[in-house]
């Protein structure tokens, strides 16, 4: 299964943390911090697999990728294929492009709440749930619009819709 | 903001991400975010504050724990969110307690029952959130509350929440298996349900199901099979391709779960080859998924029962992926082919170069990979190769995970292959040296053992020649700064029992040294304990053999101090080594016997030596023994026995409740143990202190017999544990035991070394390489280390095809390294101030292009460019040639290419490329050559004639 999503900027700052299974918020600043280093020490066209059986116990890779200034990071165990691992992310990348065109660090921090939905939509309690970008937006657009009707019932204020 | 996707933030939350972006330190941020922390409380807990607003606030809550700062005063909030009636506020709310909470907070049982109702909610996202959280915040306890509503699901027509359904029932069983095994009929049926989304789902927790027990889902093999040429024929919806691969997660779970389900079963597996084999033929290589893919079907391949044709198509697809230049793909080939060579050991061979390359790769994550490779074809005839690289990398890193683990597969190849005890020693020794403190403290006994034992023969010349050399080699290494504890205490132990043994060293120098020792490390008891016992055999020796002996200075003083101890186990030897000195020869020979360590110690398990004593102390009217197992009995039938006796009973059970498993007996062993008492660890624990040190084998013995006797909890939970595990007790038998059962192999096997398997040989002749690679490929391979034959004639050919006819892409690679190599070795090649050279060394960027085509082939896919790549690469080794013509004719080709090999066996040598041939690296290795003595014959030039005619 897929133990975590991590996404974080080149300087080592999260930008989203999801387990799928609870890790303590130490434990993931921790596991930010020594995943962050790993990548760090890393050199430019290496694989993108990292074994990371000294963070999270044996058997437990990483693959990270690099899209502008964030590393997209994804951890899971033996039963998951790292190539396919690779798809995976680039399905969550081009889902975010889908969203936000031209994605760039501001959308994640900003959008903190629709990426953990779109994330949601692909991968459920570790488990890969979709892998079509095009439907994960889709669903996600459709989430959205419910949403702001079920908002739009709460008295106006002008805030609110920027 | 637009392009936010309509998800405005407040201004606040602006400034906030904005302030803590320009934060410069790292306490300006975290002032920043307690800021945060303090006006989120304030508005939180403020129960007016608007609805609308608490999302956002707890959208900011959730980034700044993100932050690492504490947030779970706004927990509660969270869980309140949920019950809310709007939307948005409760998948907000579902968000943030997913993200906040563990399963077991206190919290969740105020959430359970708003699951329970948006499981039934009519609105499908009220219904998925519901699920969503379910997947990860419901517990063993609380699943039975909500698992009716999630099998319910399991039938709505949302495929979307069909497919969640699945998933939280799988949740369930990977968490409390028991609470959801009456289901497990359910994921079978989710396999037919009609949307292939809601099957794929399925296929999860059915791998988890039959990863835990294949034999009740052998009757599945038909159906999975048929799914998957399903998918693989395309009969899926389109929507389900991903990057023109019919869905291939699905597929990659499939070939997972079909080879669970063939392992070691050849009717099943039968069934499989063909779907197998089709997939591997389709996989589209030139994408990531196809990739995935293919690799997911060499693993498959490689747990089914063999079939020959699927190995070969593997073995092709791996020496496809080794040769890549993606480092990605090379993973994927040497974690293949890790696998492959379990079934088929030769197929590493063909693939020796690209492995060293691997191995000498700057990417770690590809050369830990290349390792466990290596690790696991390593036989008697390439060990030293092997293991002196792993040490060599050990040496170099400094993750103290990876290094122990290498440390420790170091020795696990050093114990099971060792072609000589004094290899192992060395190696051993390096291994201390660097990773002592990281490796089983079993290691360290096993090296102490090997040194006492010998080669196992009565082969004594041999057997001292080795403790002398290891004794060499301790007192060169022990003045270093820094040794780990394990490793210092082989040496005083070697040092005390083998120091003097050949007369080289006086008994004074080690001493000297032991005390040096024990000084240099005033902390560690353990070592202060096998250092005064070194100096006490070496004393006890000395006085053996009648020798005055003087107390030395320092060791008075040692001795002194020890006396003082805070260890009671440093105080027992201190006094044990201070009345050596007042016993004569004789009694100190049987105490401290010379080179005895591997002697059987018969220990007297019924203590018949006491037998006299006990008669006679029954004679004078003492109670005789009574077994504990019969005390036991008499309480249950006391009824008839005396007040007395039935007294006597009771007290005896409650005895045995905290004390029986006491070794009762030590002070009896005969004195002869303590020199093999050494052996074992010396647990500084008090539990050691307590049992005294030479607390005898048999005692433990007998009370694990007794204890057996009888199960009856109480006592077991009491006593057991505690006593059987110290490992100093088991001590002397065990030691005799493991003696016997010799862990490496003997000198039958070490004594032939490196005699290279006939095949190798051959096949060695035929591949040509460079003479650094080629050397190390042949110590790991088992290859002979030099090739004498060199077919001209073959070479021609291959190079000719590859000049003419090199359209395809697996002929790619060999070309330029035609180019490479005749540009590297031949020492009048790489004379410096021929001009001509200068134009052909830049041979490089003819590569590096080729480097980029070949991405780009990866990049766009079709298959058809791969006739416009050939050409426009063959165009560059046209120019390459051409280059090369002007000066050829006086070079050789030292590497002459084999007949009629396949792409795949070609291939190694393609990775030169990746490193470019430089001037530099060309000389060196230029001087290698000469060094290895390898000198290239002078015949090439006519093949170059040929070749360009």
């Amino acid at each position: 299964m897929i133990r975590g999503v991590i996404v974080m900027n080149d300087q080592g700052n999260p930008r989203l943390i999801k387990f799928y299974e609870f890790q303590p918020p130490e434990k993931q600043q921790e596991l930010v911090r020594s995943i962050y280093r790993i990548l760090c020490s890393r050199a430019e066209n290496v694989s993108n697999f990292v074994k990371a059986d000294s963070l999270l116990g044996p058997n437990v890779r990483l693959v990270y990728k690099t899209f502008s200034t964030l590393y997209f990071v994804f951890i899971f165990d033996k039963s998951e294929n790292e190539l396919a691992m690779m798809d995976l992310m680039q399905v969550f990348v081009e889902t975010l492009n889908k969203c936000f065109r031209e994605v760039c660090e501001l959308h994640v921090v900003f959008n903190f709440y629709k990426i953990h939905m779109i994330l949601d939509e692909i991968i459920l309690g570790g488990q890969v749930l979709e892998t079509s970008s095009e439907e994960v937006a889709n669903a996600v657009d459709a989430i959205s619009r419910l949403e702001k009707n079920a908002n739009s019932m709460i008295p106006s204020f002008s805030g609110w819709h920027r | 903001m637009g392009s936010q996707g309509g998800f405005g933030q407040s201004k606040e939350f602006l400034d906030l991400i904005k302030s803590i972006g320009e934060s410069r330190s790292k306490a300006e941020e975290d002032r920043i975010v307690l800021r945060e922390v303090e006006t989120l409380k304030l508005r939180l807990n403020d129960p007016n504050t608007p609805k609308y607003k608490l999302k956002e606030y707890i959208i900011r809550l959730l980034y700044v724990e993100m932050l690492g700062h504490d947030a779970s005063f706004g927990y509660i909030h969270a869980v309140k969110m949920t019950h809310d009636e709007n939307l948005l506020l409760k998948r907000s709310g579902y968000l943030a307690v997913t993200l906040f909470l563990n399963e077991d907070h206190d919290l969740i049982i105020l959430i359970v029952n708003t699951i329970q109702k948006d499981l039934k909610s009519d609105n499908y996202l009220v219904v998925c959130a519901a699920l969503n959280a379910v997947c990860r915040l419901i517990n063993e306890e609380t699943i039975p509350a909500v698992l009716p509503q999630v099998v319910e699901l399991l039938g709505h027509q949302k495929e979307a929440v069909r497919k969640k359904a699945v998933m939280a029932l799988h949740r369930f069983s990977q968490k409390a298996p028991g609470s959801v095994s009456h289901l497990i009929s359910n994921f079978r049926k989710k396999l037919c349900d009609n949307d292939p989304g809601v099957m794929g789902a399925a296929l999860c927790p059915l791998f988890d199901l039959i990863t835990a027990d294949v034999d009740k889902y052998k009757d599945l093999v038909v159906s999975f099979v048929n799914i998957l040429k399903q998918v693989a024929e395309r009969r899926l919806p389109k929507t389900y391709d991903y990057h023109q691969m019919p869905a291939p997660f699905i597929q990659i779970k499939l070939l997972k779960i079909l080879s669970l389900l063939g392992i070691g079963d050849k009717k099943a597996s039968e069934q499989m080859y063909t779907i197998v084999g089709d997939i591997m033929r389709k996989c589209d290589s030139t994408s990531n998924i196809g990739n995935a893919i293919l690799y997911e079907s060499i693993c498959c391949v490689s747990s089914l029962h063999p079939n020959p044709k699927l190995l070969e198509a593997a073995a092709d697809a791996i020496a496809k992926f080794l040769k890549s230049d993606s480092h990605n793909l090379k993973y994927l080939g040497i974690d293949a082919l890790t696998r492959l060579i379990k079934i088929n050991p030769e197929i590493a061979e063909q693939h020796q170069l690209a492995v060293i390359d691997c191995l000498e790769d700057p990417d770690d994550t590809l050369k830990r990979k290349t390792f466990d490779l290596l690790y696991k074809m390593t036989k008697s005839s390439n060990v030293e190769v092997i293991v002196d690289r792993m040490i060599e990398y050990m040496i170099s890193i400094n993750d103290s995970h990876y290094k122990t683990e290498i440390a420790s597969r170091c020795v696990e190849l050093g114990e099971q292959f060792a072609p000589s005890n004094q290899w192992f020693i060395q190696t051993m020794n390096k291994v201390f040296e660097h990773a002592g403190d990281l490796v089983n403290a079993k290691v360290a006994h096993n090296l102490m053992k090997l040194i006492a034992e010998g080669f196992g023969e009565d082969d004594d010349t041999a057997d001292s020649q080795l403790r002398s050399s290891a004794v060499e080699s301790y007192l060169r290494i022990m003045g270093e700064p820094k040794l780990p504890s394990a490793f210092l205490q082989v040496i005083c132990w070697v040092l005390g029992e083998y120091g003097i043994a050949d007369d080289k060293y006086s008994s004074s120098y080690i001493i000297g040294k032991l005390c040096d020792v024990a000084e240099a490390h005033p902390d560690d008891d353990t070592v202060k304990a096998y250092a005064v016992t070194g100096i006490m055999k070496i004393y006890s020796f000395e006085i053996a053999s009648g020798k005055p002996v003087d107390l030395l200075p320092e060791c008075q003083s040692l001795i002194e101090e020890m006396l003082a101890s805070h260890s009671t186990d440093l105080q027992q030897r201190a006094y044990e080594l201070q009345s050596i000195f007042t016993l004569d020869a004789q009694a100190v020979k049987k105490i401290m016997p010379v080179d005895s360590t591997c002697d059987d110690i018969e220990s007297d398990k019924n203590l018949s030596f006491l037998d006299g004593y006990v008669q006679q102390a029954i004679e004078n009217g003492a109670q005789p023994y009574i077994p504990e197992s019969e005390r036991f009995g008499i309480s249950s039938i006391s009824d008839f026995k005396s007040h007395e006796e039935h007294e006597t009973s009771a007290h005896a059970l409650r005895f045995e409740a905290y004390e029986l498993p006491k070794p009762s007996l030590p002070h009896n062993i005969p004195p002869v143990l303590a020199s093999s008492t050494e052996l074992v660890p010396v647990e500084p624990s008090y539990v050691a202190d307590i049992l005294h040190p030479t607390s005898a084998p048999s005692a433990s013995d007998a009370g694990s017999s007794e204890l057996k006797l009888r199960l009856d909890g109480v006592q077991k939970k009491w006593g057991r544990p505690t006593y059987s595990s110290p490992a100093p007790s088991s001590s002397s038998i065990d030691q005799v035991k493991v003696q016997n059962e010799t862990p490496r192999p003997d000198s039958a096997s070490s004594s032939k070394p490196k005699i290279p398997d006939t095949s190798y040989i051959s096949r060695k002749q035929q591949i040509e390489i460079s003479p650094e690679k080629q050397k190390l490929a042949a110590s790991l391979f088992g290859g002979s280390a030099k090739s004498e034959g060199r077919h001209l004639p073959s070479q021609k050919n291959s190079k000719t095809q590859n000049h003419t006819s090199d359209t395809s892409r697996s002929s790619k690679a060999p070309a330029p390294d035609t180019a490479v190599k005749t540009s590297q070795p031949p020492p009048d090649l790489l004379d410096m101030g021929e001009p001509s050279i200068a134009s052909s060394t830049p041979s490089v960027d003819p590569f590096k292009q080729f480097e980029g085509l070949f991405d780009f082939t990866q990049e766009t896919t079709p298959v058809s460019t791969g006739g416009v790549d050939g050409a426009t690469k063959d165009s560059d080794f046209t120019s390459l040639f051409a280059d090369m013509s002007l000066s050829a004719q006086t070079h050789i080709d030292p590497n002459p290419e084999p007949n009629g090999l396949r792409g795949s066996k070609v291939e190694p040598s393609a990775h030169q490329l990746n490193k470019g041939p430089n001037l530099k690296e060309a000389l060196e290795k230029d001087a290698l050559v000469r060094h290895v003595g390898v000198t290239p014959s002078g015949q090439n030039p006519i093949l170059f004639k040929d070749l360009l005619g």
